[in-house]
């Protein structure tokens, strides 16, 4: 692929690539955060995009608190701050309430 | 087409390479280029979704084998798309225009080696096709990590008559020498050029004492397993920031035994392309609308340590 034998690619992050406007941006990175703190809550962290300055605000219940770019951040943070990665296959996650 | 080869026989390439080793980035610069002149081009893919025929469209003619890997399960698939291509062609008058190239991409699962002796073993196709030579790309950022761990990747750098170095961009120069010393240990006879993105990049010649360190014994069978391909359908509710978050966690969590996770996600960006190695993934690409978009909302893992139902549980979860 020398730019014309490819298709062209998205910008940024790649898990922001699904959005095609800014109100579309808006609204994925609103969503995005409220799923991503539905996530951490049972880990003892917060996550939080007030959608005016780039990055998402990670914190833990004790009130520490940081601002990562983008999801592979978050998930290098989280793993960080427990001192384990949050695996989505660990059995506990799939059969928590 | 050009005329036929003094003996009649028709000319193979197999080209080869660990999963998301770059074959067809490869392949599809190459065609853009026409290095290979008109050819008939065979994707084979370990799943059932084929992606790869989308991105090589511009080859004479194009033949996908999904569902099966032609060294093993899908051998005899293979063996009658060849004899299929090899019927045809001998209809035509052999000083007329017929095929004279094929080039066949094997699944990232496939021993090459073990393909090249189906087609010289099989009575009918030896008498029309020469397998011409064996080119097996190797990936410079995750090659070192794939010939540690996995008896696969050494076979198919066994297997190469060429080896192209792809991704060089992404390592500094110690490391590919590294990665250098070790394909030359384990196949001395291959030349190594490099590509980035397809194009072809310049590449110096490896010094002669550059020392491969030793790789540690491997058994033929993994005893972590065999990778396999499993489909995960994406429901519709479940949009692009939905699965992207769950898919980044995954990869952050497992992306070392998730070698590959491929396919097409309808979003409002477009079609989009995703296409991952271990924990790297590339830049989507927007794919152009197409008669055939049916396996669209299909994701392909590939990969080992997990159960094909917990990944749509997971994202069930994530999702909300």
């Amino acid at each position: 692929m020398c730019n014309a034998c490819g298709n062209p690619a998205v910008p940024g992050h790649w898990t922001e690539a699904g959005a095609a406007t800014p109100s579309d941006r808006l609204r994925a990175r609103f969503h995005r955060a409220g799923l991503l703190d539905k996530v951490l809550r049972p880990y003892g962290l917060t996550a939080y995009d007030g959608g005016v300055v780039p990055g998402i605000q990670l914190s833990t219940l004790s009130g520490n608190q940081s601002i990562v770019p983008d999801l592979s951040a978050v998930w290098a943070e989280a793993e960080r701050l427990l001192g384990r990665p949050i695996d989505p296959l660990d059995p506990v996650f799939l059969n928590g309430d | 087409m050009a005329t036929d080869f003094a003996d009649g026989r028709m000319r193979l390439v197999v080209l080869g390479g660990y999963l998301g080793s770059g074959k067809t980035t490869w392949l599809r610069h190459q065609l853009h280029v026409n290095s290979f002149g008109p050819v008939h081009v065979i994707v084979n893919e370990a799943a059932e979704t084929g992606v790869d025929d989308v991105l090589l469209a511009t080859a004479s003619g194009l033949t996908l084998l999904a569902g099966g890997c032609s060294c093993c399960t899908g051998r005899q698939d293979l063996v009658d798309a060849l004899r299929a291509l090899c019927d045809q062609r001998s209809r035509l008058p052999s000083d007329g225009q017929r095929l004279q190239r094929i080039v066949l991409e094997t699944s990232g699962l496939a021993d090459p080696g073990a393909i090249v002796a189906a087609i010289q073993g099989d009575p009918v196709l030896v008498n029309h096709i020469v397998v011409q030579e064996t080119i097996v790309v190797v990936d410079a950022l995750h090659g070192m990590a794939q010939l540690q761990t996995e008896p696969l990747g050494r076979r198919q750098i066994g297997a190469a008559d060429r080896l192209i170095l792809s991704k060089t961009d992404a390592v500094d120069t110690a490391s590919l020498a590294l990665l250098r010393a070790t394909l030359r240990a384990l196949n001395p006879n291959a030349p190594h050029s490099a590509a980035v993105l397809g194009a072809a990049q310049p590449l110096s010649d490896l010094a002669e004492d550059a020392i491969a360190p030793p790789l540690p014994p491997l058994s033929d069978e993994d005893t972590r397993g065999a990778i396999f391909p499993t489909r995960l359908k994406i429901d519709e509710h479940i949009n692009w920031s939905a699965f992207a978050l769950w898919l980044s966690a995954l990869l952050h969590a497992r992306g070392n035994d998730l070698v590959r996770v491929k396919g097409v996600l309808p979003t409002p960006a477009g079609r989009l392309l995703l296409q991952t190695v271990r924990k790297v993934v590339q830049s989507p690409e927007i794919l152009p609308q197409q008669e055939n978009q049916s396996e669209d909302g299909t994701i392909v893992f590939i990969g080992r340590g997990f159960r094909p139902e917990d990944l749509k549980k997971s994202l069930q979860r994530f999702a909300g």
